[in-house]
């Protein structure tokens, strides 16, 4: 048996908002992707940039590795939030990644995600990570499968899940599933013979070389529910083995993360030996790697996924600002990009100063200390642990300053709250948007969300979500 | 050091006037101010001016100060600006205060302005945010409405203060703001409509929050040397007040309290040789409900955490023993930003010198005004005193224009 790698740990995010097919058939008097029961919708907050620090932090923490251990880290989408710009190196900040750690990014396919974990196999201790909130236009069947999600895998030699074969193919299929330039939404022609071809053929030349034996899950591209199953014969594997992994059928297409997120399930689930991963990217090309889980204790994961939220349709319109205006006229508070930029270790990981004198906790770690009044060089503390609600309020339609109108218009009312940190008997305060309601002593934890854009630079920063809420 | 006394002060209407600049306001106010000056003060006798405005909806450009002043016919008086959010009048008039002490001036012109309405809705919201901290507490997606409310949050969990409490304050100063010709919210409201109207940040509904508002006020502080050049019926500045405090609420020591209030008071009353129980009434910053109960702790008007009984009490009443916000406050006066610590002011004087009108408190010896930048990031406060004592309120007719 050959190795390429090994995957030690995985984890999933998926957004918490749901909406069941019926929603769609209620508002259009159809749904027209096959085996699509309910989706995951991304909130008005969040994005691929986003799920992917979420999915990044359960893997690392599933894996217990020490993050400086890091030499690589993948990004897989096929909707990063800037068209041109590197983000996987903003990825990496946000999950305390190694500045020295090589990144890559893979985009413009939905194989992207498995051409991540490929390239992450060259390398000691890498960790991959797909993510993707596909769109399209709302009266389109792209638009109707498209769901959301992330998965991320620590690559490391202790792994017990061994990437074992990998076979690959590609040749020119032009017209299948694609999105313009400059342009949200993906399409497709809707020639369902030819799309259909192109699927089976791409898999079916690449999993020739891939021995199949023994497979009891196969995590394969899954544009709609029925789509992965058209690929038995390609794959030699049987309907159930797909279903066994899949999906599709709860969180819709996830793109450039629906193998990976298939993958994950079967792995976490600690059910199989076997694991096959099949993609498909249009254009188009196609890899399946073959996984086998060594005895013992099997793959360390963070999947769990509660509190999910059913969105009516209208809501779910919001939520994808497809009946939203953006952007504002009059100016945000302005931050300066450099301003900005000086503080991404707190926007990021909440990095709070410690006094060297005194011992307290000053956030932002700059200026005086707040404890004994002295302008001293702080010792760096990452407060990226549980909070308490010291205050709250809910922030309504006319009181959000500009630069949250349009999240508000598409969320809704929002929480704010300062949240009260501890460290070795300390205490340090933080004021933060809630991403659902918490009351005073709740108990929160810091999440990744997009602040707001302004002069067209996306801003990420820290959000804070009950410890009991989905997350 | 001299003393300073308030020999005149006067305000523009306070409201929404689409037909007024920031100069023509100014310039009512100026012309107010000079008015009730017991004997005429020549405009020649104006040695220093200074001027509070944030510069809401762009007109935070240089030299804001002099292109008032100088629009009033002021050329050659030096004029600096200040500006300390919305706690730039207030601290306008100490800067005069202590020009006067200072001895470098005999008579200082102290004033204020603002124009609010004038601009989209979404450009207020903007504006009202700028006084806050910018980088994380209003990236957190708060303006002043929802930093106020945290506070009010915190002090209902601390000390079960309720939403009729809050609402209680609205009531009382919309009740003395509809006796205040000058008010910009000329009408009272019931218990109800403030407890049913809207929500803007919970648990703050619409009439918790004072109105945005265009006005301006003047105040005109004078030394001891040249008090009786321009009255017989002295009103001193006898304390003064002011500290500062971290611009984040999520900075502060305390959630529940305004650090910088209790500091000015403690100084105000320190200077001035009084206690709280010796104040007759007071204009406190009420920008939210929820300030005016915070106001009453930190200047000492209750004991800690019980300010939501004393409100419900009718001890702030216009009627009861320590009326406050009788020109009916931000709540109802309306709150144009660098206007609102001289309007305080303006206030102050017409309830000391007799000229209240239906809202005069009976023979105040002694008033105070308090004056908050941001959530609690400036404070300050002065205690005003009439030095001869009044027989009864003498004349409760307002004679300004």
């Amino acid at each position: 048996m050959s190795e390429l790698a090994r995957i030690r740990s995985v984890g999933v995010y998926t957004p918490a908002f749901r909406i069941e097919s019926e929603s769609f058939a209620d508002a259009w008097g159809q749904f027209d992707p096959p085996g699509i029961e309910s989706k995951a919708v991304p909130d008005a907050d969040e994005d691929a940039l986003t799920m992917a620090a979420a999915a990044g932090r359960r893997a690392l923490t599933a894996a217990g590795i020490d993050r400086e251990a890091i030499d690589w880290l993948g990004f897989a989408t096929t909707t990063p939030p800037l068209a041109e710009g590197a983000l996987t190196s903003r990825l990496a900040s946000m999950l305390g990644v190694p500045e020295r750690a090589r990144t890559q990014t893979f985009t413009g396919s939905t194989r992207a995600g498995t051409q991540a974990l490929l390239a992450g196999s060259s390398f000691e201790t890498a960790l991959v990570i797909a993510a993707d909130c596909p769109q399209g236009a709302p009266d389109e069947t792209r638009e109707h499968a498209a769901g959301a999600g992330a998965a991320a895998f620590v690559l490391d030699p202790d792994g017990a899940a061994i990437l074992t074969d990998h076979g690959e193919y590609a040749t020119p299929s032009p017209g299948t599933r694609f999105r313009r330039r400059g342009s949200e939404h993906v399409e497709e022609i809707d020639i369902g013979s030819y799309e259909r071809r192109a699927f089976t053929e791409t898999i079916s030349a690449a999993a020739a070389s891939v021995p199949t034996a023994g497979v009891t899950a196969a995590a394969v591209q899954a544009p709609d529910g029925k789509r992965p199953y058209r690929a038995t014969a390609a794959l030699d594997v049987a309907s159930d083995a797909i279903r066994a992994c899949a999906t599709v059928h709860a969180l819709g297409d996830t793109g450039a993360a629906s193998v990976p997120l298939s993958l994950a399930r079967a792995l976490a689930s600690g059910d199989h030996e076997t694991v096959l991963a099949a993609s498909f990217g249009s254009g188009a090309g196609a890899d399946v790697l073959r996984v086998e889980v060594s005895d013992g204790d099997g793959v360390m994961s963070d999947c769990a996924v509660t509190g999910e939220r059913t969105l009516t349709y209208p809501a779910y319109l919001r939520r994808r600002g497809a009946i939203t205006t953006s952007g504002t006229d009059t100016g945000a508070a302005y931050v300066s990009v450099p301003s900005w930029e000086r503080s991404l270790p707190q926007r990021h990981r909440l990095v709070a100063g410690q006094c060297p004198d005194c011992n307290d906790l000053t956030f932002p770690p700059e200026g005086a200390c707040s404890g004994c009044g002295e302008l001293v060089a702080y010792e760096p503390i990452e407060l990226w642990t549980t909070g308490t609600v010291e205050t709250v309020t809910s922030i309504g339609r006319g009181g959000a300053p500009p630069e949250f109108a349009e999240q508000q218009a598409r969320a809704g009312a929002f929480g704010v709250a300062i949240v009260r940190f501890e460290h070795g008997g300390n205490t340090v305060s933080l004021p933060g948007q809630l991403t659902a309601e918490a009351a005073v002593g709740e108990t929160v934890v810091p999440v990744i969300r997009h602040i707001y854009t302004q002069e067209g630079v996306p801003r990420y920063g820290v959000k804070f979500t009950p410890h009991t809420a989905h997350r | 050091m001299p003393n300073a006394y308030v020999v005149g002060a006067g305000q523009s209407d306070f409201g929404s006037f689409p037909g007024e600049s920031y100069r023509s306001l100014f310039t009512a106010a100026y012309e107010n101010a000079l008015d009730s000056v017991s004997d005429e003060l020549p405009s020649e006798d104006i040695d220093e001016a200074y001027v509070g405005t944030l510069g809401v909806g762009g007109r935070q450009l240089g030299l804001s100060g002099p292109a008032v002043t100088e629009h009033v016919g002021l050329d050659g008086v030096p004029c600096t600006r200040v500006e300390n959010a919305c706690a730039a009048g207030g601290y306008a008039v100490r800067q005069a205060v202590m020009a006067v002490q200072s001895g470098m001036a005999d008579v200082v012109l102290a004033g204020g302005f603002e124009v609010m309405t004038d601009v989209s809705g979404e450009s207020v919201r903007y504006w009202l945010g700028v006084s806050g901290e910018t980088e994380w507490e209003r990236l957190s997606g708060t303006t002043f409405a929802g930093v106020y409310a945290q506070m009010a949050r915190a002090h209902m969990e601390a000390y079960d203060t309720t939403a009729e409490q809050l609402s209680r304050v609205a009531v009382k100063n919309h009740e003395n703001g509809a006796k205040n010709p000058h008010a910009h919210l000329q009408f009272s409201c019931s218990l109800d409509d403030a407890q049913s109207a809207p929500t803007v940040a919970d648990p703050l509904t619409l009439y918790h929050c004072c109105p945005t508002t265009d006005g301006a006020a003047c105040a005109l502080i004078v030394s001891e040397d040249v008090v009786e050049e321009y009255t017989d019926d002295r009103i001193r500045v006898a304390g003064v007040g002011a500290a500062s405090d971290a611009v984040g609420l999520f900075q502060r020591e305390t959630y529940t309290g305004i650090p910088a209030s209790r500091q000015a008071a403690t100084r105000a009353y320190e200077t001035a040789g009084i206690d709280p129980q010796d104040v007759d009434f007071a204009e406190v910053h009420d920008c939210f409900a929820i300030a005016e109960l915070l106001a009453y702790e930190d200047l000492g008007f209750c004991d800690r955490g019980h300010a939501g009984p004393f409100v419900e009490s009718g001890a702030t009443a216009l009627d009861g023993e320590l009326p406050v916000n009788t020109s009916g406050g931000l709540k109802s006066k309306g709150h144009p930003i660098g206007a609102t610590g001289t309007g305080q002011v303006v206030e102050a004087f017409k309830q000391l010198s007799g000229q209240a009108g239906d809202r005069q408190v009976e023979t105040p010896r002694y008033g105070l005004t308090h004056n908050v930048g941001g959530s609690g990031g400036a404070a300050v406060v002065h205690v005003f005193e009439r030095e001869h004592e009044r027989e009864r309120a003498s004349d409760t007719t307002e004679v300004d224009r």
